[in-house]
C-alpha cells in the first residue's frame, strides 16, 4: 500500500502542471483578494485597528480550506484516470487487496492535501509578511498543522463520497472545475458570509470546508478579536459575518467546530465503506487442487 | 490441465461478446488466441485472468497458480522512470526478490533504459518494460493481450524470441492474443475465434492442413497442353498464361512439375499459410 502512496506522491510532485492546477482554486482566491477585494474589506472595517493584518489572516484561513479541497480532489482524480486507463486492473492482479488499493488513494490524497496546505500557508505568510508586515507567533504553529491535517482528512472523506460515483475522466475533470471554481464561495472565502443572502449562508453551513476555514480563522484571529471588541455583541456580529464562527442556534465554539468536523469525517468514511470499499472484487476463478 | 474454461459466455447488454467458449491450457505450453478485430479476444483473456466475470460458464485454475498479464494498452506511468515503475509494482507483491528483478532486467534487456522515463521510450522498448513488469512476480502463467500489435518486425521477432526463451527456460505457460496470423506458427495450441465463438482449434500445422491447401502456379506458353497433363483431382485452373493448381502435398506438386517440365517457363509453390486457413474459415467479407 505504501508503494501505491509513493507512486501517487511521485506522480503528483513530478508534474508541475498538476500541482499548479490543483492549487488553482486557492490561487484565485488569494489573487482575487490581493488585487480586488482586500481594499474594500479593509475600508469596511477601517475603525478596527490592524484591519489589514486581520483581513490577511481571514483570507489565509479560507484559502487553506480551499487548498485542502482542490488538492485532495486532484489525487482522487488520479484514481478515476487509473480506472479508465486500466491501471486498476493491473493492481487487481497483484497481491494487494482492492481495499488497500482504494485506501492508498485516500491516504495519499490526505497527505498531499496536508502538505500543500502547509506550503500554501508558508507562501501566504511570506507574502503578507513582506507586504503588510504580518507575523504570527510560533506557538500557533502546532494548532495550524493539526487543523491542516483535519482539513485534509475531511476533504478526502467528502470528495471520495462524490468520487466513487465517477468513472469517466471527462466527468471527473468537469467536477474538478466546478469544485475548483465554487469552493471559494462555498467555504466563504471570496466574499464574507455576512454579505451574502440568507440562502447562501445556509449553503455555506452545509459545506464541510466552511468549518475548516472557521477553525483556521479562530486559531489565527481569535486572540486579536478578543482584545479588539469590548462588547460581546460586537464580537459576535463580526465573527458571524466574517464566517469565523458559524451559527447553529448560537455561535459554534472552536471545540464544537472540531467536533462537527470529526462527525462529518466519520460519517463520510462510513458512507464510503458501505458503498465503495465493500464492493468486493469477486474472484471469478474456481481454484482446483 | 492448468486452466480450463467451460462454456464461457459474456454479454454486454444485448450484445454477446463471447459465446460458449471452451479453452483448456496445458502447463508449459504457448497458446495463441487468434481472431479478427472485435472477435472477442480481449474479453476472453479478461475472463481467463478473472478480471471480468463471465455471464455464464466457469474458469477453473489449479490452486496456487501465479498469473500475470501484459495489457494491450500500457498501464505503466509515463512520468516515472522505468526503474521507479518496476520497483513500485514489485512492492505490490508479497514475496518479490530484488535479485530476481535484477536478473529479469538483464533478460529483457532493460539495463540501459532503467533511468529513462517510461513515456520517452519507443513502442518496442515500452513493450519490453511491460513484459518485465508482468514477470516481476515470477508467474506460472503469463497472459499477453496483443503483445506485438503496432510493433516493427524486428521488435516483434525480439519479443517472440524472449517469449520462447521464457517458455523453455522457466517452463512459463503463455497465453496470448494476436491478429497477426503468421504468429500462430510459434504456438503449440491455436484457438481461432470469430463471431464470438471458437471456430477451430489445434496446432498451427493441423489447422493449416485441415483448412488450407498449398498452391502451385505454373507459367507456360502452352496452357492447353499443360492442363491436360494435370490430374483432375488437383484441379488446374487457367488464368491467362498461368495455371493455378492445388496439390495435396509437396510430393504431388513435384509429380506435377515433373510431368509438365518441358512445357513450363517458370513456377511458384507456396505452402498453405495461416492466412489461407483463416480466410477459408471466416470468409473474405469485412465486418
Amino acid at each position: 500500500m505504501l508503494a501505491l502512496c509513493q507512486r501517487n506522491f511521485l506522480l503528483y510532485f513530478k508534474n508541475k502542471t498538476s500541482i499548479f492546477f490543483s492549487l488553482f482554486g486557492a490561487m484565485i482566491s488569494f489573487i482575487l483578494f490581493v488585487i480586488f477585494l482586500k481594499q474594500n474589506m479593509v475600508e469596511e472595517w477601517h475603525q478596527m485597528p490592524n484591519a489589514t493584518k486581520m483581513m490577511d489572516l481571514w483570507l489565509i484561513g479560507g484559502t487553506l480550506s480551499v487548498t485542502a479541497i482542490t488538492t485532495t480532489l486532484s489525487i482522487l482524480a488520479r484514481m478515476i484516470l487509473d480506472e479508465s486507463r486500466g491501471v486498476l486492473k493491473d493492481f487487481y492482479l497483484t497481491d494487494t487487496s482492492i481495499f488497500k488499493i482504494k485506501l492508498s488513494y485516500m491516504l495519499s490524497a490526505a497527505v498531499i492535501g496536508w502538505v500543500m496546505q502547509l506550503i500554501m500557508l508558508g507562501l501566504m505568510l511570506a507574502y503578507f509578511a513582506l507586504a503588510d508586515g504580518l507575523a504570527i507567533p510560533w506557538s500557533k504553529f502546532m494548532t495550524l498543522v493539526l487543523i491542516a491535517l483535519a482539513g485534509a482528512l475531511l476533504a478526502v472523506a467528502v470528495n471520495m463520497i462524490f468520487g466513487q460515483f465517477i468513472h469517466r475522466v471527462e466527468t471527473m475533470s468537469a467536477f474538478e472545475s466546478i469544485i475548483g471554481a465554487a469552493a471559494g464561495f462555498l467555504v466563504g472565502t471570496y466574499i464574507p458570509m455576512g454579505a451574502l443572502p440568507q440562502f447562501a449562508q445556509t449553503v455555506i453551513k452545509f459545506t464541510p470546508g466552511a468549518y475548516v476555514s472557521a477553525l483556521y480563522r479562530q486559531a489565527l484571529m481569535g486572540k486579536q478579536i478578543d482584545s479588539l471588541f469590548a462588547g460581546n455583541h460586537q464580537k459576535s456580529v463580526f465573527n458571524q459575518s466574517m464566517g469565523i464562527q458559524l451559527d447553529w442556534n448560537g455561535l459554534l465554539s472552536f471545540n464544537q467546530t472540531y467536533l462537527i468536523i470529526t462527525v462529518i469525517f466519520i460519517a463520510g468514511i462510513l458512507c464510503i465503506f458501505v458503498t465503495e470499499l465493500t464492493k468486493k472484487y469477486r474472484g471469478t476463478i474456481t481454484l482446483i487442487k | 490441465m492448468l486452466i480450463q474454461a467451460k462454456n464461457l459466455t459474456k454479454t454486454f447488454g444485448s450484445q454477446t461478446a463471447v459465446n460458449h467458449l471452451n479453452i483448456s491450457i496445458q502447463s508449459g505450453t504457448l497458446t495463441a488466441v487468434l481472431g479478427p478485430n472485435g472477435a472477442g479476444k480481449t474479453t476472453t483473456i479478461s475472463m481467463l485472468t478473472g478480471l471480468l466475470k463471465p455471464t455464464s460458464g466457469t474458469v477453473e485454475m489449479t490452486s496456487g497458480t501465479k498469473i500475470s498479464m501484459v495489457f494491450q494498452q500500457s498501464i505503466l506511468d509515463d512520468n516515472l522512470s522505468v526503474s521507479e515503475n518496476l520497483i513500485i509494482r514489485s512492492r505490490l507483491y508479497k514475496n518479490c526478490s530484488q535479485k530476481y528483478i535484477q536478473s529479469l532486467i538483464e533478460t529483457v534487456g532493460l539495463t540501459n533504459l532503467m533511468n529513462q522515463k517510461y513515456g520517452s521510450l519507443s513502442g518496442g522498448q515500452r513493450r519490453r518494460v511491460d513484459i518485465a513488469r508482468a514477470l516481476i512476480n515470477q508467474p506460472d502463467v503469463l497472459f499477453l493481450d496483443e503483445p506485438t500489435a503496432g510493433l516493427d518486425i524486428q521488435t516483434r521477432e525480439a519479443i517472440w524470441q524472449l517469449l520462447h526463451s521464457l517458455q523453455e527456460k522457466q517452463q512459463l505457460t503463455i497465453i496470448l492474443t494476436t491478429h497477426y496470423l503468421e504468429e500462430a506458427d510459434h504456438a503449440d495450441e491455436v484457438y481461432i475465434i470469430d463471431q464470438r465463438s471458437v471456430i477451430t482449434e489445434g496446432s498451427a500445422e493441423e489447422i493449416k492442413r485441415k483448412n488450407a491447401k498449398s498452391r502451385l502456379i505454373l507459367y507456360t506458353n502452352e496452357p492447353e497442353i499443360v492442363l491436360k497433363q494435370i490430374a483432375p483431382t488437383i484441379a488446374g485452373q487457367q488464368s491467362g498464361k498461368s495455371i493455378i493448381c492445388w496439390p495435396e502435398n509437396s510430393k504431388q506438386a513435384l509429380n506435377v512439375l515433373e510431368s509438365v517440365e518441358n512445357h513450363t517457363t517458370d513456377f511458384e509453390y507456396r505452402r498453405a499459410t495461416m492466412d489461407d486457413a483463416f480466410l477459408n474459415l471466416t470468409g473474405k467479407e469485412m465486418r
